[in-house]
């Protein structure tokens, strides 16, 4: 019973994100969306160390790798475009031998704008990027195990912006896309229970980013800190990234349609 | 079974104590925390407890990277003899670097109007008493070694969700959640994690003792009682003692670092339907 389930490494209490359990994703087969920096980059990384095939889709160009490995190999595409979706998948399938299992949707956009600023343009885009990007890429995949009845897991990015508004960093077009991310997260969940397919969403609070903003005044980042998030630290990618892992392993076996927090204890406050 | 930390740390490393690990869900995170090299100490009101641990430890024998497991006897909901226990499991094991307070009963199923104030308060005094005896006593051994840790409560979908003829048990299990919120706010400058793992239908003798219990009083058979459960949850089965020990030992390790204060569910997806 218990020796099903490949266990991570309980690793050293010192080091953050943990160490990479060699063998747990043996076998699978992962796409990652916005998998050339940030979040989406420690992802594929991470899934690769732990014996993954892994795919990178962005509309940007592969980052180096931050582990001194090779670069994670990538697909150009916009996920809010059906048919390169839909040519990228393919040609994952192609690169991975055979269909993903895994799906780990962070492409993302991330633009500070107040209401009284923010257009219609501003709202379509960041929509489109982070809401039908999951939903494009959720349906291809999801149909394409269902057809072949093979189990699966989705791991969508949500945001802790979904769940609490930020006066500092006025965004409602993206707090309201992670919102709906992780409402899409639930839905999926259920639908596609029967199938195998576990559908689960992780929530970053502040994370060592390109994308984030936070810390562009270093003095009010640092004061933030101090006050707004309990461990008093930002969050690293690799950090994310061991959560998204563990969502999509079989260490995660009974969790679906759950959205885990990595705040730092932020929304706890 | 793989030890997860071949290369990693030497085998002992993380000093864990288990609550009510003498059988179900506490024996099988123990089992999966020994599997991955912990040292662990069990501790039950049951006897059980030892000869769970000897099986433990005689199971994780089987790999040269088992650190030490043992079983400890002892009522974590009494103040003097839960004090006690946690500081016997940190002498024994060299300190203590995580904590799952996994200690519940289930109590009476019966609705408020029937029900005895001891009934009652018995409930609230074993599931949410002995995790902050628990806490108390293992924050301060960790806040002593200043070297961080982890602490995890069990929590329940019925600290989320009322159940009629669960008011003891659900009001404990909510608590539960604000005790966690409350343990990571005053834990995080000591580096110390706490989170909730709210476990859904589970395939233990608890639960099983409750479908019995359904089945009398409606006049249908355990059997029947089981698949209209399972029949409800998305997954379309009970969880089992791995599928919580995988999200425990998550929890637990330098994996989820940057997570304190969640209550993170375990229950195939059964509260969204």
């Amino acid at each position: 019973m218990y020796g099903s389930a490949k266990p991570s490494s309980l690793g050293n209490l010192g080091s953050l994100g943990g160490t990479a359990s060699p063998g747990r994703m043996a076998g699978r087969r992962a796409i990652v969306t916005g998998g050339a920096s940030g979040i989406g980059l420690a992802t594929a990384q991470r899934l690769r160390a732990e014996g993954a095939g892994v795919v990178a889709i962005d509309r940007s160009p592969a980052e180096p790798s931050l582990d001194a490995g090779e670069p994670i190999t990538n697909v150009r595409a916009d996920v809010t475009s059906p048919a390169e979706v839909a040519n990228a998948v393919g040609e994952a399938a192609q690169l991975l031998g055979g269909a993903a299992d895994v799906l780990v949707n962070a492409a993302g956009i991330y633009q500070i704008r107040p209401l009284l600023e923010l257009s219609p343009d501003d709202w379509d885009q960041t929509m489109a990027v982070n809401l039908r990007g999951p939903f494009l890429t959720g349906q291809l995949f999801a149909s394409i195990l269902i057809e072949r009845g093979q189990p699966g897991s989705i791991v969508n990015v949500g945001s802790t912006a979904a769940l609490i508004a930020d006066p500092a960093e006025p965004a409602a077009h993206y707090n309201a896309s992670k919102a709906g991310v992780l409402s899409l997260t639930r839905q999926m969940a259920v639908e596609w229970a029967s199938h195998g397919i576990r559908v689960n969403a992780v929530c970053p609070g502040v994370i060592d980013t390109p994308m984030l903003r936070l810390m562009d005044d270093p003095a009010a980042g640092e004061a933030y800190l101090e006050t707004g998030v309990p461990l008093r630290r930002l969050g690293t990618p690799g950090e994310v990234a061991a959560t998204i892992v563990f969502l999509a392993s079989q260490d995660a076996s009974y969790l679906t349609g759950t959205a885990i927090v990595v705040d730092g204890g932020t929304t706890a406050i | 079974m793989s030890g997860g930390l071949r290369g990693v740390a030497p085998p002992g490393q993380h000093r864990v104590v288990v609550t009510g690990a003498a059988r179900g869900l506490g024996e099988a995170v123990a089992a999966r925390l020994a599997a991955d090299g912990a040292s662990v100490a069990l501790i039950d009101l049951s006897p059980d407890v030892t000869a769970t641990a000897a099986r433990i430890a005689a199971g994780s024998a089987e790999g040269s990277e088992s650190g030490r497991v043992m079983g400890i006897v002892a009522d974590v909901a009494d103040e003097q003899a839960c004090e006690a226990a946690i500081a016997r499991a940190a002498d024994a094991l060299g300190g203590i670097d995580a904590l799952v307070n996994n200690a519940g009963i289930g109590g009476p199923s019966t609705h408020v109007i029937k029900t005895s104030f001891a009934d009652f308060w018995r409930v609230l005094q074993v599931n949410l008493g002995s995790a902050f005896l628990g806490s108390r006593a293992a924050a301060r051994i960790m806040i002593g070694q200043g070297a961080g840790g982890a602490i995890v409560n069990l929590g329940s979908i019925f600290g989320q969700q009322g159940v009629a003829g669960g008011a003891g048990y659900c009001a404990s299990k909510g608590a539960i959640t604000l005790l966690t919120h409350t343990l990571a706010l005053e834990l995080a400058p000591h580096g110390i994690r706490v989170n909730t793992i709210a476990p859904g239908n589970m395939a233990t003798e608890m639960h099983w003792e409750e479908l019995r219990f359904r089945a009398a009083a409606s006049g249908t058979t355990f059997d029947e009682q089981v698949s209209l459960i399972a029949d409800g949850v998305p997954l379309g089965r009970h969880g089992t003692g791995a599928d919580i020990a995988g999200a425990v030992t998550w929890l637990l390790s330098p994996d989820s670092a940057y997570v304190t204060g969640q209550t993170i569910g375990v229950n195939g997806g059964v509260w969204l339907s």
